[in-house]
């Protein structure tokens, strides 16, 4: 019975063809991630290559003063997206993930965006999250909008009725063969883009598909429930084509029109203007008090020598240093705004499975928000580690032939990479188990209408 | 004419005792408000918040005590965006550009802080905004409530009676549409009050915006758009068979319109076109700048060319003896060269994105909602275009700040070196007053038409086309 149903749906022909664009269109999504990778490896590779011309470049011209060639030396701090990027590029496209970064003041650097069309980005990435998210639903909908409806409206429910002794039973074998179906379509593409981009079977990849997995099982319920209401076939269309648009379409800019209405982030300006003052205006104020200032942040450069009239470098640095101390302060509450923010969207976007989908993809492809700041968090790390490093040979005025210019390659950076299942999982779980119990007590409270 | 009249009249009758349309029209009017209050909100707050740190960052370049004009070549300044008052009704792609940009002698900086780079992955699902609603969610509406028209009477051979009472099907097709187009602009009324509304309670007068040209040209879009998206609906349910083909269709033809061709022409628009990314793009901008003169190198040819030059044209002998300051001359001419190659190549870079973009406008062609897009952003001052402006502004200024620095610099600084315990030269802080603010002006509305023109001519042609439309399934259509 199972296996002539199964065969009976294949064998429709515009299951054929709806199959054949969604595959299609998830191979072009796949194709599109992969383009995307391997532009952000050509870039990752042409940072490394022109920061190693740059500094032979620099090098050869300023031989000694440490200092001045300090000012132009730019270090490549990247954040590599792992292959799994491919399949949900987030927001990888707007933030960039290469920096290039001086020993000069960080704030005044690392907010420093890409080149990029806003129109490509307006439109947005078609890759494979995108075809999950918001396509996948509608293969389902069209192919269990009229499981129930087509029985009553062409008059075979009365014979499935007295045939089958379990109505329920009969309509989920239906919804099960075609979720066998979807399922074997996604399964397919995962598949697929796995050999394709070259993506390790790892737990970010298992946590992929499984959220792909659940994610398509809800709207499976969500068309189980819309169907049970035993309605007409047009009605049913409506009201699975309703909940795509308010799902797939209205919710997430609800959620996003509200964080940007109600979280405005001026402490990024702020930051600009502090940074650039404090720097600036130290020119102008008397050199001991910035000194002392510079010291108490770090007081092992005390000795070098700095109190010569005129100019000199360990007094610039320490300028340059202080225009990032007075921005500090905002910077952090320009972090803590980000945070916000992207803590409300998750709450929201908790109670929808289109939003929660999409922004656990890129969390596990981290692509997200999230761990965008964890790299501009470490991106002061890196700085850090670099002033420090320079510092001393700056302050001491060391020979420029004198470093090891060979080992300054660019430096990654890696996400922690934490995928929480509980989190990842509960929602659709919970989302699917309540839809469809819902159905299921419908359905038994009226089986029968014909 | 009075059977057209007539059967646009049933149609607006029969979509009135509908049970949907209350539902519909209360889903409708609060998306309406939702998208006036936050737009409104998001609008009026941005201005606010950077119109402040516009002054603040002015405050702060006034207070700068006598110094010598190089430094305040590299205190350098800010340039923010201000949002056109239109951006309340179509954001655009004001999501995606930066919003400020720190303008300093030597280098151009990019515009940072995009909506963006502040924003979570909800953002890349679109955003609600009343030109949102009126592109995607209004002709889903009006595919809705007009699947039915014909294809329902056809269905309940109701249309035979119609036709047999001497009813043409170009009569049917046109009342319809009419109908539907009714329907359509019955919704548009709260969008336009909306818009209307919300810029006629800004508190301050917007100079230059073009308030009225603009607002025309988007409501004259939006009329065509809506009667195009009327005609479609009709003239699918006309040639249907049963009212449910003819949902399934139309259901088609928008997924494929509003959602999936949009997005795959960009993406096919990037792919042929392909565009450096930033360390491609500087690293042949600094490629360029080290063939023409590089000023760090002591050896350099063209600055030594150009130093004797200098000298004989003054007829000195030394740097010394020259009548300006010759490290601003210097810098002078090293600003005008980078300048300009960074301008070129930027130019260059923009005729890709031209090129990617251009897959999208010509588009409009065989999709009326791109062009409408098109048409409703450019006319907010949300568009491409409107970025562009912003920028070449920005740069101007910059350029602008950094030669009359190194002006100040020749004329008031002296070529004698001091030694380290002298006063370092300074000119008067009067000189920093006197040099403007930054303040963007919106583009011209003629601009606009000139850049928007493809997409203004494909409305046109699918108004025409709707025409056409009409008559053919009017030739086609059949009774059963």
């Amino acid at each position: 019975m199972f296996k002539l149903a199964f065969y009976n749906f294949i064998r429709s022909r515009s299951v054929w063809v709806a199959l054949v664009l969604f595959f299609a269109a998830g191979m072009v999504s796949i194709f599109i991630g992969r383009q995307f990778l391997l532009k952000q490896e050509a870039a990752i590779l042409s940072v490394t290559r022109s920061q190693q011309e740059h500094i032979e470049r620099n090098v050869k011209y300023i031989k000694n003063e440490f200092g001045l060639l300090m000012y132009y030396l730019q270090f490549a701090y990247i954040h590599k997206p792992a292959p799994i990027a491919a399949l949900a590029i987030g927001q990888q496209d707007v933030n960039t993930n290469i920096q290039t970064l001086t020993v000069r003041g960080l704030e005044a650097q690392r907010y420093d965006t890409d080149l990029y069309n806003p129109y490509n980005l307006m439109t947005g990435n078609f890759d494979l999250s995108f075809v999950i998210t918001c396509l996948f639903p509608l293969l389902i909908i069209a192919f269990n909008f009229n499981v129930l409806s087509r029985e009553k409206e062409g008059g075979t429910w009365p014979l499935v009725k007295m045939q089958s002794l379990q109505p329920l039973r009969f309509l989920l074998q239906k919804l099960g063969i075609r979720f066998i179906v979807v399922g074997a379509l996604l399964l397919s593409l995962l598949a697929l883009a796995k050999m394709i981009i070259g993506i390790p079977l790892d737990g970010a990849f298992a946590a992929y598909a499984v959220l792909a997995f659940l994610y398509v099982l809800v709207w499976f319920a969500i068309s189980f429930l819309v169907i049970v209401l035993h309605k007409s076939t047009s009605v049913n269309a409506l009201l699975l084509l309703s909940a795509w648009v308010l799902l797939c379409l209205l919710v997430p800019g609800l959620i996003n029109n509200y964080v940007t209405a109600r979280y405005a982030v001026p402490e990024a300006y702020s930051t600009l203007i502090k940074q650039r003052d404090g720097y600036h205006t130290k020119w102008d104020e008397n050199k001991d008090s910035t000194m002392q200032t510079f010291f108490r942040y770090y007081p092992e450069y005390r000795n070098y020598v700095w109190n010569k009239p005129g100019f000199n470098y360990v007094w610039f640095y320490a300028m340059q240093h202080l225009g990032d101390a007075a921005a500090r302060e905002d910077s952090r509450a320009m972090h803590r705004k980000l945070q916000q923010r992207s803590r409300v969207s998750a709450t929201a976007g908790l109670f929808f499975p289109a939003t929660h989908a999409q922004l656990q993809f890129t969390h596990i492809a981290h692509t997200g928000m999230q761990q965008h700041l964890q790299y501009l968090d470490s991106t002061a790390h890196f700085h850090e580690g670099l002033r420090r490093y320079f510092y001393p040979k700056i302050f001491g005025d060391s020979a420029v032939d004198s470093e090891d210019w060979h080992r300054h390659v660019p430096v990654y950076f890696k996400a922690a990479s934490n995928i929480q299942w509980m989190e990842l999982m509960l929602p659709l779980l919970f989302a699917g188990a309540v839809l469809f119990g819902a159905g299921v007590l419908l359905f038994k409270r009226k089986p029968g209408l014909t | 004419m009075s059977n057209v009249k007539l059967i646009a009249g049933h149609f607006l009758q029969t979509v009135w005792k509908s049970k949907v349309i209350a539902p519909v029209c209360i889903v409708w009017l609060t998306l309406v408000l939702y998208a006036v209050f936050t737009g409104y909100a998001t609008y009026t707050r941005q201005n606010e918040i950077r119109e402040e740190y516009q002054a603040r960052a002015r405050q702060s370049w006034e207070a700068n005590p006598d110094k010598h004009p190089h430094r305040m070549a590299h205190f350098g300044s800010f340039a923010f965006r201000i949002k056109h008052p239109l951006s309340i009704f179509d954001n655009g792609m004001e999501s995606y550009t930066g919003n400020a940009v720190f303008l300093e002698a030597h280098k151009q900086n990019t515009a940072n802080y995009s909506e963006a780079s502040f924003s979570t992955g909800l953002l890349r699902f679109g955003e609600i905004s009343l030109a949102m609603l009126l592109q995607t969610v209004l002709p889903l509406i009006l595919f809705f409530l007009g699947f039915n028209a014909i294809a329902q009477q056809r269905e309940n051979a109701t249309l035979k009676i119609l036709v047999s009472q001497g009813a043409t099907f170009k009569q049917i097709i046109w009342g319809n549409s009419i109908g539907l187009f009714a329907v359509g602009v019955a919704f548009l009324l709260p969008v336009l009050i909306g818009t209307i509304t919300s810029i006629a309670l800004q508190s301050t007068s917007v100079v230059d915006a073009g308030l009225f040209m603009r607002c025309a040209v988007i409501g004259i879009g939006a009329i065509v758009f809506l009667w195009i998206i009327s005609v479609m609906a009709i003239a699918v349910s006309a040639i249907s068979s049963t009212g449910r083909s003819a949902l399934l269709s139309l259901l088609g033809i928008w997924l494929m319109l509003a959602i999936v061709l949009p997005k795959t022409l960009q993406a096919i628009g990037s792919y042929i076109y392909p565009a450096p990314g930033k360390t491609q793009f500087q690293a042949a901008v600094e490629a360029d700048i080290l063939q023409q003169g590089d000023s760090h190198n002591p050896d350099d040819v063209h600055f030594k060319k150009l130093k004797d030059s200098v000298l004989r044209a003054n007829k000195v002998d030394s740097i010394q003896q020259l009548s300006f300051n010759y490290s601003g001359f210097i810098m002078q001419e090293g600003e005008r060269m980078s300048a300009q190659v960074y301008n070129d190549h930027l130019q260059r870079l923009h005729t890709i994105y031209d090129r990617q973009n251009g897959v999208s406008y010509n588009a409009a062609f065989i999709d009326p909602f791109i062009g409408f897009k098109n048409i409703t952003m450019a006319f907010s001052g949300t568009g491409f275009s409107a970025y562009r402006h912003f920028q070449q502004q920005a740069e101007t200024y910059r350029y602008e700040l950094a030669q009359t620095m190194n002006v100040l610099q020749m004329k008031y600084i002296s070529n004698k070196k001091l030694s380290s315990t002298d006063k370092p030269y300074s000119i008067d802080k009067s000189n920093w007053t006197s040099f403007p603010d930054f303040s963007y002006r919106y583009q011209s509305v003629n601009e606009i038409i000139k850049q928007q023109w493809v997409a203004l001519v494909a409305l046109a042609a699918w108004l025409l086309l709707s025409v056409f439309l009409i008559h053919y399934i009017a030739g086609k259509a059949k009774v059963i």
